[in-house]
């Protein structure tokens, strides 16, 4: 099995009733890559995956895979195999037959299927279970046997649709390691769709983040995180304070914004220029309350400070989640359990560094997720 | 039970549950009983014996007959008393039967006066009376040679082993054609209902469906007869073919289509499709549609994605659909009868039918139906084998 390299070129899916899921997009995923599309729901990632499988054909553009153009040859001639988010297992044939299916579709003799889909089930860990239905299978093994048979094929390309979604937590990180594991071992192409930014981060090597029909940032899962392009990427992945306001003052890098909380200086991520409307953002974990620092002026100097009301703490094991209220401003802080700082008092001091901060321009923002 | 009278309380329940055995017993038991009793109850009668019955039949339903006249010819005159220009019509009853041998001696009632009336009436009740009289002799004399010939009813399996060669060649064919009905109804069946249940679009599904359940809403007979609007030899389809310019009917070149077993195959196919399309659609309905696509993208072949995917999956409905047509079109009587016009091989149940009614052979006539109803059921359970399908699949 050899990956090969994925080129979408300016393509475009628009339905007959009008409705366009993706608008032009460029993207090339590289060959034995673990490649994610993240977006939520209803943001054409699926539609993407569809286009790339062969059950949709864009409305312009190309896609070709290894270098071969791929439009209008149906799913059944691509070097591709979907893995379906409920998995698609063929219930009435047992586990060696699903896995050796796409053999028995392409003409492969019965004894060399069943030797090949042991084979097959040994790499997925499943060695033993050949002659088992799938509804006798556990909900991570069944995945295994999705995974064996989309494999069986020899596809350069695998395509997966959010496959994880129906595993509990546990099982679920389980076999983000697995299926990476797999990828390494067969340096197929990995194509991962998901809403999960968490399996997203985790897995990938590059992550593609979808909104509404367009690829917001395309990086690797760093990069993602920690320097995000849109004020999408940057509130869909992870969690994001945001305060808005107005550009006072722009030197090289840096901006000051004005804004209800007083001045926030932050890094200029989108060559905003006075007077321009501003996001401010940063993430929980890289809020900290206001010590040692407040008597050194050198270090406050590098520091956003505003002052903010205690609502309410939860303890999350490890971590400990602060919710404040500033003005209008709703604050959400997170910090390490350190086994000391189990008490807070009512009003507080936090502070932030400027290098933290990410200034926008503003756009469309991932709200409310769960 | 117990749950029926936590429901309904005791008096409803006693209610159901009396209604139920009722039925069970009235409608189900007790006229399987005396099917299967008269069709293990062996009657002979030989030569002499039957004749005297159909003769004996005959003098009823001529009695009968008059009996009628006389009924009506009374209802005129009292209708007529005080009117002095009478203007009843002809009796109704139908034209005599040509076997009976006082048929040229009917009174005719029409434009007589009251008194006539009753010297007709008078006249027809002696022939009544003739007629019982002769019914007695003649019950007499058959009791006489039945008891000559020594038979008595009895149990036996005569009915059954005496069916003709002919016979049984059209008990064997009746089930093969039903067959054959059974096989078409499902290569038409199967794609029409895996369209109807993978169209996503729901205007077309309920414009489909509505074209589906619509000829249903017609009578079976009158769909029939559409049919031999479009087969008779100056028919539709002939009419098309002579546009066409293939035939020409006014050189009498029509083809006859009907009385053929394409014909009888056509109409039953039509008249049962329903039967077959809803059970393979409900089941392929419930198919996650999500294994199709999986199956295409792992590079099967239709042909492959239907046998190995979508065919095992609607064995249950394959199953109650080849049961309902293959019953309904093995005991089909309608369709033959209309379509073969006597031309086209007979179909079994047309033959049960003239043992009952026509050949006066009820106990035959008995173990013919038994026979057929044991063929039914046989391939009932050879379906249910076959396709590995039990009861609890079919009542999903």
């Amino acid at each position: 099995m050899r990956g090969q390299d994925v080129f979408l070129d300016g393509i475009n899916m628009t339905y007959p009733n009008g409705f366009t899921a993706v608008h032009e997009t460029d993207l090339t995923i590289n060959a034995g890559e673990f490649f994610s599309i993240l977006g939520p729901s209803g943001c054409g990632k699926t539609t993407i995956l569809r286009m790339i499988s062969g059950f949709l054909d864009p409305t312009a553009g190309a896609i070709s895979i290894g270098g071969v153009r791929m439009n209008g040859i149906g799913p059944n001639h691509r070097p591709t195999a979907l893995i379906f988010q409920n998995l698609a297992l063929f219930p009435l044939m047992p586990v060696w037959e699903n896995v050796a299916f796409g053999l028995e579709a392409r003409g492969v003799p019965k004894a060399r299927r069943r030797k090949r889909a042991e084979e097959l089930l040994e790499l997925v860990a499943l060695y033993g279970q050949a002659d088992k239905m799938p509804t006798e299978l556990s909900g991570g093994q069944r995945q295994r046997v999705a995974v064996a048979r989309a494999l069986a094929v020899e596809p350069a390309v695998l395509l997966l649709d959010e496959p994880l979604s129906a595993l509990d937590l546990k099982l679920r990180q389980h076999m983000r390691a697995e299926l990476k594991e797999i990828q390494r071992k067969t340096s197929v192409t990995f194509i991962y769709i998901t809403h999960d930014q968490g399996e997203a981060l985790a897995m990938s090597d590059r992550v593609a983040v979808m909104n509404e029909g367009r690829i917001e940032q395309v990086a690797t899962a760093d990069e993602i995180y920690n320097r995000p392009q849109t004020p999408f990427t940057a509130t869909f992945v992870g969690e994001q304070n945001v305060f808005t306001g107005k550009v006072t003052l722009a030197v090289g890098n840096e901006v000051a914004v004005e804004t209800s909380q007083g001045t926030l200086y932050g890094v200029n991520r989108n060559d905003l220029a006075v007077g321009d409307e501003a996001l401010v953002m940063v993430r929980p974990e890289r809020i900290g309350l206001l010590n040692g620092e407040a008597g050194d002026p050198e270090k406050m100097a590098q520091l956003n400070t505003l002052s903010a009301r205690l609502q309410r703490r939860d303890l999350e094991g490890a971590l400990i989640n602060l919710y404040l209220s500033a003005g209008e401003n709703d604050i959400h802080v997170n910090m390490h359990n350190t086994g000391d700082n189990t008490a807070f008092e009512d009003e507080m001091k936090l502070a932030f560094r400027h290098r933290d901060t990410v200034i926008m321009r503003p756009g469309s923002i991932a709200r409310d997720r769960a | 039970m117990g749950d029926l009278v936590r429901s309904y309380g005791k008096g409803l329940t006693a209610i159901f549950v009396g209604f139920v055995v009722l039925w069970i017993l009235l409608m189900i038991v007790v006229p399987q009983i005396t099917m299967i009793d008269r069709a293990f109850t062996y009657q002979d009668r030989g030569g002499e014996t039957a004749m005297l019955a159909v003769e004996i039949d005959r003098a009823y339903a001529k009695r009968f007959q008059l009996e009628q006249q006389v009924q009506q010819a009374q209802n005129a005159a009292d209708a007529d008393t005080g009117l002095s220009a009478p203007s009843i019509g002809t009796p109704s009853i139908g034209a005599p039967s040509a076997t009976a041998p006082s048929a040229g001696g009917l009174p005719q009632p029409s434009a007589s006066a009251a008194a006539d009336g009753q010297d007709d009436v008078e006249a027809l009740e002696a022939e009544i009376a003739e007629l019982t009289a002769q019914i007695r002799e003649l019950e007499a004399q058959e009791d006489l040679s039945s008891g000559e010939a020594g038979m008595k009813a009895e149990y036996s399996l005569r009915n059954f082993t005496t069916m003709s060669g002919i016979h049984f060649q059209i008990f064997v064919m009746t089930l093969l054609y039903a067959f054959c009905v059974t096989i078409l109804s499902f290569l038409i069946c199967y794609p029409v209902a895996f369209v109807i249940a993978t169209t996503t679009n729901r205007n077309r599904l309920a414009l489909m469906m509505l074209g589906l359940v619509i000829p249903y809403a017609i009578n079976e007979l009158l769909r029939i007869f559409s049919w031999i609007m479009i087969l008779e030899k100056n028919g539709i389809l002939n009419s098309v073919l002579n546009f066409i310019g293939i035939v020409d009917i006014d050189a009498g070149e029509g083809i006859r289509f009907v009385a053929s077993n394409g014909a009888v195959f056509t109409v039953m196919v039509y008249a049962y499709v329903l039967f077959m399309v809803f059970p393979i659609y409900n089941t392929i309905d419930t198919l996650d549609k999500n294994q199709i696509e999986a199956a295409r993208d792992l590079g099967a072949s239709a042909w492959k994605i239907h046998t190995r995917v979508v065919i095992p999956h609607a064995k249950p409905g394959i199953a109650v659909g080849s049961i309902m047509t293959f019953m309904l079109s093995a005991g089909s009587i309608a369709v033959p009868e209309i379509v073969g016009r006597g031309l086209h091989p007979d179909w079994f149940s047309q033959l049960i039918y003239r043992r009952f009614f026509e050949a006066d052979a009820w106990n035959q006539g008995s173990a013919y139906s038994l026979a057929l109803l044991v063929a039914c059921i046989v391939f009932i359970f050879a379906t249910m084998a076959i396709f590995k399908v039990g009861i609890r699949d079919i009542a999903r």
